[in-house]
């Protein structure tokens, strides 16, 4: 085929081909400019880092301690498995994984998956197969076996360990691996993937100072990860110690009683919890039955968390702060207060419960006993509850005009009520202070003077933590000075030095007369002392108040085989330093049995007012320890 | 028939019988020139990223003297194929286009893979990768085409999308985007080249872009995250963007003069990928900076720019066409890789003319300016057909 008669090419295309091609290398040169003599030094730092990286040496976690320097946590060296897949022969890789499998305790194929994994991703740089430390037995049988475990490495991994977990679980709470939320939470301050973290207790809530500081140490290696030297080294700094106020014998003393009454049966959960009235600082803190926060450490298997969540009794919870409960006549204090401070009522205000029943409007209201004529005092240490509902509702057939509940509720929560107390740990729960706001708000109903009753002495809609309930007595016990509670003495580096001491706290002083407060540091020594609290040959100036706070039916029996009317158990106490009146208290005691009803016996004495003396005059080194208290 | 356009008038043209040894010496020797110096700089930059790359366990002498080697195979092909007439390479089209649909077939059939792409045969004991020399042979095939059919027709250039559409497809399946879109590329240098309407060809441009989308979902996952890698590298900088940062860095990092030969960090500390073929660009521009860059640069664009000289002088369409492709094909390559390795492009799969060690694309490139060389010495009858030539455009 000839061409002749065609142009075949045309000179301006091959001028454009030219000229784009020039186009284009001027493009590609500007970019390169731009790259290497612009940027250069950027680039050129970048290519550094790329050999040098920093690898961070996690801290030793801070411990903790009583406040007498009892060890409550510590970190027992622990150890990590990770294997280096280069390091392991392919065929021999299924023999290591059965082997390892067995000993640190997790799947033949979950193993296989991480190492098979590695290997494609990146098979010079070990993977981590321990989820959790493993002991020092099982990494020195790893170690001196180490033919039969090719390419696998242990490598130091500290284990968090509570020697007395079942005792401290409520307070310490426990540690766990670092999830998505709490890295991004912390993602500045130095938290890395593989980092524990505080979930509960005080380790959550002093994360910041246990935690410690991340050392570095950089190192030069390659893109496959290998490590060619060490540069450099700063060392991690250890987190600080935590001393508590908790003092460790209390704690012991107070928990053997209410496990003790646990495991006979006398009552299904408890809750104790005692402070320094004059500074807030707690010294024991039991919330029982309670879990073993060393199973959180070493991996809680599902059936055992199961077992946890499906227990009514919710051993997960602090109920000494997490659970809300009828206070009963206990909250006579509230009671009390308000009348005397409204002016209701004075030392001398005497009513006469000639019967067991108040009628009014065509309801009953009962009280447990015709007790006769009774003034303030005699009305507080009987516990009369047709006392407190003419205190607190008054009474239209008398015409005598009570407190009302607003008055109720503003003396309430004046004492702390209806609001968390502020203690530091996590999971603190409100408690319920009703007025006919309240109720209009949250029943769509009015207020009615059998409400006012019912809050009188402690029933209804209040509901209290028994921390808050001893934290009112406390301000009681001071003369007036409501602390915030804590368990916190003071922050130590792990050389010693203090770092901080959050000493004293006042939320408030309570705004009523000061005489008004002795009065029911009165009554409630009374109450000692006519052995409405029974404490026989009692060594120590008791002074407190009961509470039997009705719930329902009980989970017992009585001997025909009815189910009685429950109640809770309440004793709050506290023990000036002389046999007298005075704000002098060094120690307050709030005890709180769940259900004791199920003992159902006779005479029913309040188990909660035993408890105390026994504990109380242990402690104080009055009366001799009971020979099994551990 | 005949490529040569006015050959029979002229056959007895005294210059026709010039001795053989003056019509060699009209070789370019500018095109020569460059060629020889960006195989010497070929084997260079191999030696410093072969040293580079010695923690690999490879052996140094012996990647040196493969490139060696692979450099004397191809300058003897362009030897052979310098002296012969450029026209029997179009005499031979058909068996080529054959020849290159089995090539491609075959890798689909019995090739090897690395990194998830099947691009290597081995025959004989050589392995080597038919794309390259498909690539080549295609462009011999489409100026032969283009030669005997009018371009400014509908159905010239269509008969020419049908031919590369096939090869394109079986590339595409190996799967190698990369020498799919070098294909498509080289195709509308030819076609561009060969006087193709502008609209015809801005609508296939468009039709093209028109199926991006289709064609994007049809991609692996693998070459969607780095198409979408490059626009934006930082936001996977440990997975799909990893390639490029490492080689933005390696560029960067070199600076003006670079950190000097076999000094590079990014490729022995294994940071710098395929240090040795697709990412070439960036240890050569770690080690020798924006000044080896730019020696490179000028080089391809004497190389480039004499390619379209020899498309010029070209008497007869064949010859012009071919040059127009290679010149196509290796601007093309070289774009693609270069703007990849500082993240102006794609990350794909295509070699550094020259550059990247692996004596298939080498060996290919060589032949094609054989070739060109073959069109300069084979054009004896200048003067003729510059009267010739005019002539047919005055009519």
């Amino acid at each position: 085929m000839l061409q002749q008669g065609r142009v075949f090419v045309h000179p301006r295309r091959l001028t454009a081909v030219a000229i784009a091609l020039v186009a284009i290398f001027v493009v590609l040169s500007v970019r390169l400019w731009d790259l290497q003599v612009v940027h250069g030094g950027y680039y050129r730092s970048l290519a550094e880092e790329n050999r040098i990286v920093r690898i961070p040496i996690l801290p030793d976690r801070g411990v903790i301690y009583d406040r007498s320097g009892k060890l409550l946590a510590r970190n027992d060296p622990g150890f990590a498995v990770s294997v280096i897949p280069v390091d392991l022969p392919q065929d021999r890789e299924a023999d290591v994984a059965s082997r390892l499998s067995a000993v640190i305790g997790r799947s033949v194929d979950d193993i296989t998956k991480a190492i098979d994994e590695q290997r494609t991703r990146n098979p010079y740089e070990p993977v981590k197969l321990t989820e959790r430390p493993i002991a020092r037995d099982v990494a020195l049988l790893l170690m001196e076996r180490s033919e039969l475990y090719p390419g696998v490495n242990v490598s130091a991994d500290a284990l968090r360990s509570y020697p007395d977990p079942m005792l401290y679980s409520p307070i310490l709470g426990y540690v766990g691996d670092i999830n998505a939320e709490e890295l991004a939470a912390h993602r500045n301050d130095g938290y890395l993937l593989q980092d524990t973290i505080g979930k509960t207790g005080l380790e959550w809530e002093y994360e910041k100072y246990l935690r410690g500081t991340l050392g570095w140490r950089t190192v030069e290696r390659d893109a496959a990860q290998r490590e060619l030297g060490t540069l450099s080294v700063v060392p991690p700094t250890p987190g600080d110690d935590l001393v508590l106020t908790v003092d460790d014998r209390l704690q012991r003393l107070l928990s053997y009683e209410l496990t003790k009454g646990v495991q006979e049966g006398k009552w299904t959960a408890a809750a104790g919890v005692a402070e320094d009235p004059q500074n807030g600082e707690i010294l024991a803190l039991v919330s029982v039955p309670s879990y073993d926060n060393n199973a959180f450490i070493t991996g809680v298997t599902q059936s055992q968390m199961n077992a946890w969540n499906s227990d009514p009794r919710h051993p997960l919870v602090n109920h000494v702060i997490g659970d809300m409960y009828p206070p009963g006549s206990t909250f006579k204090l509230v009671t009390g207060l308000s009348a005397l401070s409204t002016g209701v009522a004075t030392r001398h205000t005497v009513i006469d419960v000639n019967s067991m029943v108040l009628t009014v409007d065509g309801f009953n209201f009962y009280d447990w006993r015709a007790h006769g004529p009774l003034d303030f005092i005699g009305g507080f240490a009987n516990s009369s509850d047709i006392y407190f509902y003419t205190l607190g509702g008054g009474n239209p057939n008398t015409g005598f005009k009570g407190a009302g509940p607003e008055a109720l509720a503003k003396y309430a929560r004046m004492l702390g009520f209806g609001a968390p107390t502020g203690i530091d740990l996590p999971g603190e729960a409100s408690g319920i202070i009703p007025d006919p706001e309240w109720k209009m708000a949250r029943f769509g109903e009015p207020w009615t003077i059998g409400n006012t009753y019912q809050e009188s002495i402690g029933q209804g809609y209040v509901a209290v933590t028994p921390l808050q309930l001893l934290n009112a007595y406390s301000a009681v016990a001071n003369g007036g000075t409501l602390y915030r509670p804590h368990l916190l003495k003071e922050v130590k580096t792990a050389d010693g030095k203090v770092v901080y001491r959050p000493g004293p706290q006042v939320i408030r002083k309570l705004d009523v007369n000061p005489a008004d407060l002795e009065l029911i540091r009165e009554g409630g020594r009374r109450a000692v002392t006519i052995y409405h609290a029974y404490m026989p040959d009692s060594k120590l100036p008791f002074a407190g108040k009961t509470g039997t706070a009705e719930f329902g039916l009980s989970q017992g029996t009585d001997a025909l085989g009815r189910r009685e009317l429950a109640f809770h158990n309440w004793f709050v106490s506290w023990v000036p330093q002389q046999y007298n009146y005075d704000p002098t208290a060094r120690i307050s005691m709030a005890i709180f049995l769940y259900d004791s009803s199920k003992s159902l016996c006779d005479v029913c004495l309040n188990p909660a007012v035993g408890i105390t003396q026994r504990v109380i005059e242990t402690y104080e080194g009055v009366s001799k320890a009971d020979a099994n208290v551990p | 028939m005949s490529v040569r356009p006015i050959a029979i008038p002229v056959a007895a043209s005294p210059l026709h019988d010039r001795p053989t040894e003056r019509r060699l010496l009209s070789f370019d020797w500018i095109l020569l020139t460059s060629t020889l110096l960006l195989v010497a700089y070929g084997v260079v930059v191999g030696y410093s990223t072969a040293m580079e790359d010695r923690a690999s366990g490879a052996d140094v002498g012996e990647q040196v003297l493969r490139a060696i080697l692979y450099a004397v195979i191809g300058l003897s092909v362009m030897t052979v194929v310098a002296l012969v007439d450029h026209a029997w390479l179009g005499t031979f089209s058909p068996f080529l286009y054959v020849m290159t649909l089995v090539l491609l077939a075959m890798v689909l059939v019995i090739g090897h893979s690395t990194l998830g792409a099947t691009r290597w045969v081995s025959i004989a004991g050589f392995r080597f990768q038919p794309s390259e020399f498909a690539k080549v042979f295609m462009v011999i095939v489409l100026a032969k085409w283009f030669a005997d059919h009018e371009a400014r027709s509908v159905l010239g250039l269509a008969g020419a999308l049908a031919l590369i559409a096939v090869p394109v497809a079986l590339v595409y399946r190996q799967p190698d985007l990369g020498t799919s879109i070098v294909f498509l590329g080289m195709f509308f240098g030819i076609a561009l080249v060969a006087g193709a309407r502008p609209w015809h060809l801005t609508a296939l441009l468009a039709a093209g872009a028109a199926a991006v989308p289709l064609l994007y979902g049809h991609l692996q996952a693998y070459q969607q995250s780095r198409l979408t890698a490059f626009l934006n590298p930082y936001a996977d900088p440990r997975g799909a963007g990893w390639n490029i940062i490492q080689s933005l860095i390696a560029v960067g990092s070199g600076s003006l003069t670079g950190k000097g030969l076999t000094a590079g960090t990014q490729s022995p500390l294994g940071y710098l990928p395929i240090s040795q073929s697709d990412f070439v660009f960036a240890g050569l521009a770690e080690d020798l900076g924006f000044v080896g860059a730019m020696i490179l640069f000028v080089l391809y664009l004497v190389l480039l720019l004499s390619v379209l000289r020899v498309a010029h002088r070209s008497r007869d369409a064949f010859g012009a066409y071919l040059a127009g492709g290679v010149a196509a094909l290796l601007g093309f390559q070289i774009v693609v890789n270069v703007g990849m390795a500082i993240s102006l492009m794609p990350v794909t799969g295509v070699p550094l003319p020259f550059i990247s060690q692996g004596g298939s694309s080498l060996i290919s490139i060589c032949l094609a300016l054989g070739a060109l060389q073959s069109i300069c010495t084979h054009q004896e009858v200048t003067s003729a057909v510059s009267s010739s030539s005019a002539a047919a455009r005055g009519s």
